[in-house]
């Protein structure tokens, strides 16, 4: 059990880690791609034909793991307007539940983006570069499926922190 | 159905992301009316069509940097050098440095944290009250946001389909106003001073500061000289912009070391990460809403009662205010805008004045009780009472109102340089 465990946590990690690492090399390419377009329409009067759409998928690919890591983070916008009137105590259980119902709905998309994906390279040609349009789009099922897990590590480590923290009512 | 709907509601007011509160709302409708569900994935992939996306990411970088560098002690040096000699000087010094800045970074609260921290205690010194100073630096943190490049602009073009130069040049009468107005009222209720209070600013001092600046200076001229001189469009001026603060502020005043730029990269994505999937998620909603004809259906509730644009201008205002203070501005564009453009195009209130419209509210919105996030920044920052910062922000608040019905009511101040330039 704790070897799985240690395992577990190994695998978040590493998937951290290449997350991170991606981001760092999507943006830095954006930044680079459209400069070098610049640079070559000013003194060649030329460009890339592929670079603006790739652009433009790097913005998606970069901004769904951007949300992914989001997740990880607490960082998503949210409404919040009367959470902080409960008393602490119900904290725990009230994230316990914002985060499974975060989960259940990323499982939603997770499953529209898989869906959407197979149809995808069922009937979907082949996009720029050659790179088949449901290549372009798998950021969709691969985010929304990291985004899910992390809502469901996040309602489990609730539930646990619910579970011990010291009692102050004995009406559960 | 009408059930689930009332506990999502529930849940999105207890704090749930709004991403999954919007998904949710989408996934359910379209499971409702029997359409496939990948349709939502779909709408989402619509955004890759979207060229006005690339400027987000890359001004999100250039903002983050600029923040986390030198530059807001380098900027506010150079203005007080230069205007702090002036009656009020260094409240009107405060205005242009927070105004610029928030233009940069967004109204992340990056304003508050980063400037209010250095402006604040050089207020009280200078003799300024403590109310006056606490109102003048929760309102000014969201001044700014009519200007270029700002985000929340950027946004609403993406949004409205409006064109982001227009937009930019929209915003700059209808933002100067705001900051004269202001700049007036820190001038009659600043401090009558001794003039060996604070020693006049040499000529040496103005040199130097401005040298300090020099690499900072340019900015503005890059973003709107590039894209206004047809060089470039907003994508590109995005761009370049990003890459020259990333040369200056850590190849030239290295003042972000290059091991701290990955973790600063992965901060910037995760902040537009957050705003692009409440967009990717509003792309479904919006359909479904457009599909069942809500907003036309609106329009027609509306008219039975008001046939005037002037009395829905107001109406508008009034409910943007409310949510500009209950949301956040990014999610309060993605949220209203698709559902009033319909209604406001079919009352002939030009598109891109609306857009001025909607960003003078929400950035009212910010410091409007109850919930102005401006609000509650300020006070965690500061350590004050929120209660302490609703007087405070009063004064302000009537004055940002005064600009917002000049704004809404005479559109010419809005239009009239996008008119010149045809």
């Amino acid at each position: 059990m704790d070897s799985l465990k240690k395992n577990f946590s190994l695998t978040l990690r590493f998937v951290s880690r290449i997350e991170e690492s991606l981001l760092c090399f999507l943006l830095s390419a954006m930044i680079l791609l459209a400069c070098v377009q610049i640079f070559l329409r000013f003194f060649f009067s030329t460009g890339f034909a592929w670079a603006e759409p790739l652009l433009r998928y790097m913005v998606l690919w970069a901004g769904l793991f951007g949300a992914a890591v989001a997740t990880k983070k607490g960082k998503h916008i949210s409404i919040d307007i009367i959470s902080h009137l409960l008393p602490d105590r119900f904290n725990p259980w009230l994230q316990v539940l914002l985060n499974l119902f975060s989960t259940v709905v990323g499982s939603g998309l997770t499953y529209a983006a898989i869906k959407f994906v197979r149809d995808e390279a069922y009937y979907g040609g082949r996009g720029l570069l050659d790179i088949p349009s449901w290549g372009l789009n798998l950021v969709f099922p691969l985010a929304f499926g990291i985004i899910t897990l992390r809502f469901f590590i996040l309602a489990c480590k609730y539930l646990g922190l619910a579970f011990s923290q010291p009692r102050t009512s004995s009406n559960g | 159905m009408g059930l689930g709907k009332v506990f999502i509601f529930l849940l999105a007011i207890l704090g749930t992301p709004l991403f999954i509160v919007i998904a949710a709302l989408a996934l359910l409708s379209f499971y409702a009316i029997e359409i496939d569900l990948s349709v939502v994935i779909i709408e989402m992939s619509r955004l890759a069509d979207t060229p006005l996306l690339l400027t987000l990411p890359l001004f999100i970088f250039a903002g983050t940097l600029l923040a986390e560098s030198g530059t807001p002690r380098r900027l506010l040096r150079l203005s007080q050098v230069l205007l702090g000699w002036m009656p009020g000087g260094l409240a009107v010094v405060s205005l242009m440095v927070c105004a610029v800045f928030t233009a940069f970074t967004g109204a992340s609260g990056v304003t508050i944290f980063a400037l209010g921290g250095l402006l604040y205690p050089a207020l009280i010194k200078d003799g300024y009250g403590e109310r006056f100073s606490l109102g003048l630096i929760t309102s000014s943190g969201s001044l700014g946001l009519l200007f270029p490049p700002s985000l929340p602009l950027i946004l609403y073009g993406v949004i409205a389909e409006t064109r982001v130069d227009q937009l930019f040049l929209a915003g700059i009468i209808p933002g100067i106003l705001m900051v004269i107005l202001l700049t007036a009222y820190s001038m009659v209720k600043g401090p009558v001073r001794s003039p060996e209070a604070s020693p006049k600013a040499t000529f040496k001092d103005m040199l130097s500061a401005l040298r300090e600046a020099a690499w900072e200076l340019p900015l503005p001229v890059i973003v709107l000289g590039g894209i206004y001189g047809g060089f470039f469009v907003a994508g590109e001026a995005a761009a370049v912009t990003a890459l020259y603060v990333l040369i200056v502020e850590v190849l030239i005043y290295r003042d972000i070391s290059i091991t701290r730029l990955p973790k600063i990269m992965v901060q910037s994505m995760v902040l537009f990460g957050g705003i692009l999937v409440v967009l990717a998620a509003s792309m479904a909603t919006t359909n479904y809403l457009i599909d069942q004809q809500v907003p036309m259906r609106l329009f027609e509730i509306i008219q039975e009662y008001i046939s005037s644009k002037y009395t829905f201008l107001l109406l508008l205002n009034i409910f943007l205010l409310i949510v500009g203070s209950m949301l956040d501005i990014f999610s309060a564009l993605v949220l209203v805008v698709p559902i009033i453009i319909p209604i406001a195009e079919a009352y002939g209130i030009n598109l891109t004045h609306l857009g001025i419209i909607f960003l003078t509210n929400l950035q009212i919105g910010y410091c409007t009780p109850p919930v102005g996030l401006n609000l509650f920044l300020a006070s965690y920052r500061f350590d004050k009472s929120v209660v302490t910062l609703y007087r405070a922000t009063l004064p302000f608040l009537a004055l940002l109102m005064i600009t917002l019905i000049i704004i809404t009511y005479f559109p010419i101040v809005s239009l009239v340089l996008v008119n010149l330039r045809g």
